[in-house]
């Protein structure tokens, strides 16, 4: 398991970096998860992550941005015929709306905690959105080091407000999502 | 017990097919309004397979039903008053005309949802129709606007065979009319 360090914070007090600093996904280690209530349970699973920005300022947290491109097309989820309905016509229409991106347009820190304002895009609607989350070391990672981090941003959408409301009654509108990004510094 | 049919009374195929799909038809318009109420979870979600597997095999039956009668032609209807030949005459074309096109909406409203349509477990049928919101919203409407009428003319059906004392319903029964 990964030693959560909340690095904001500090990363926030430094005052030695003056500009953001860049950094690029790592693919294979990031994904995006979700889950929406479908009766009395549950459907979740996972997203890829196609690709993603990040450009962290550590003396301006406000000078921070993340944009991320998710492959809707590629979701997965815990039976398949969810999967199915979850990239059909009347939800996601991966077929002419094959990613969902996020792009920041704020970015504060508080304490420990983060805090990113931005806009979602889903099935070709934008609409604000707010998550929240921070940055993480990995283990075995020494302090200050920040050339491997992990960000974990967390939030949720109502679906309807996209347009992707079928099967509505059948599965519920809140979608719960959680973006689990592994970024290397770019040298 | 003949197999085939003659000019006075339906073989044991014809039979057999007619009650296996009254008794298809009607489970799977109830089912159907079963699931279309219940709340659906993982521990349920099987019966929409199963309303799908019953669906292509009553739409099997008929084909077997239209082939097998064009094999071994049907009795004639009974003599009755002209109103009433005309209403049964009728009432049976609608009666072929709606057991193609319910199972054929259900399929469509299926295929279009993008969502696979597997029968029996195992089997997944080619979608018919794109996968489209519209083509999901029409073939659920026809669906459902079908199914009603559907239901309607069983129980005009069952009052026709019911009330008529001529032996029609006896004949479909047993084969012969008296």
């Amino acid at each position: 398991m990964l030693r959560a360090i909340a690095l904001l914070l500090l990363a926030l007090a430094t005052p030695l970096a003056a500009a953001p600093v860049d950094y690029r996904l790592d693919t294979d280690g990031s994904r995006v998860q979700y889950r929406v209530a479908f009766g009395t349970d549950e459907i979740f699973g996972v997203m890829p992550v196609e690709d993603a920005a990040v450009a962290l300022d550590f003396a301006m947290a406000s000078n921070s941005s993340v944009s991320v491109t998710m492959n809707a097309a590629g979701a997965t989820a815990n039976f398949p015929f969810a999967a199915q309905a979850l990239k059909g016509p009347s939800v996601l229409d991966t077929g002419t709306h094959p990613d969902i991106t996020f792009s920041t347009t704020a970015f504060r820190a508080s304490g420990n905690d983060a805090e990113v304002d931005g806009l979602i895009t889903i099935r070709g609607v934008t609409r604000p959105i707010t998550l929240r989350g921070g940055l993480f070391r990995e283990r075995g990672q020494e302090p200050g080091d920040r050339s491997e981090l992990l960000v974990r941003l967390t939030g949720a959408v109502q679906r309807s407000d996209f347009g992707a409301d079928g099967f509505s009654d059948m599965v519920g509108d809140r979608v719960e999502i959680e973006v689990l990004a592994r970024i290397l510094r770019d040298e | 017990m003949s197999a085939a049919n003659d000019t006075d009374g339906f073989g044991w195929v014809s039979r057999t097919i007619h009650w296996a799909m009254a008794l298809g038809v009607i489970g799977a318009l109830g089912f159907g309004t079963y699931i279309a109420r219940m709340e659906v979870n993982l521990s349920n979600l099987w019966m929409f397979a199963a309303h799908k597997t019953v669906g292509i095999t009553l739409l099997a039956l008929l084909v077997l039903r239209v082939v097998w009668h064009l094999v071994s032609r049907p009795p004639e209807p009974l003599p009755a008053a002209p109103w009433k030949s005309a209403v049964a005459r009728w009432a049976h074309r609608a009666f072929y005309l709606l057991l193609l096109a319910v199972p054929l909406s259900g399929w469509v409203a299926s295929s279009a949802t993008g969502i696979d349509t597997v029968v029996f477990g195992r089997w997944t049928l080619p979608a018919i129709a794109p996968a489209s919101e519209a083509w999901e919203e029409a073939g659920f409407a026809v669906h459902s606007v079908l199914t009603k009428l559907l239901a309607l003319l069983i129980l005009l059906h069952i009052a026709g065979a019911v009330t008529r004392r001529d032996g029609t319903l006896r004949r479909m029964i047993a084969g012969r009319a008296a």
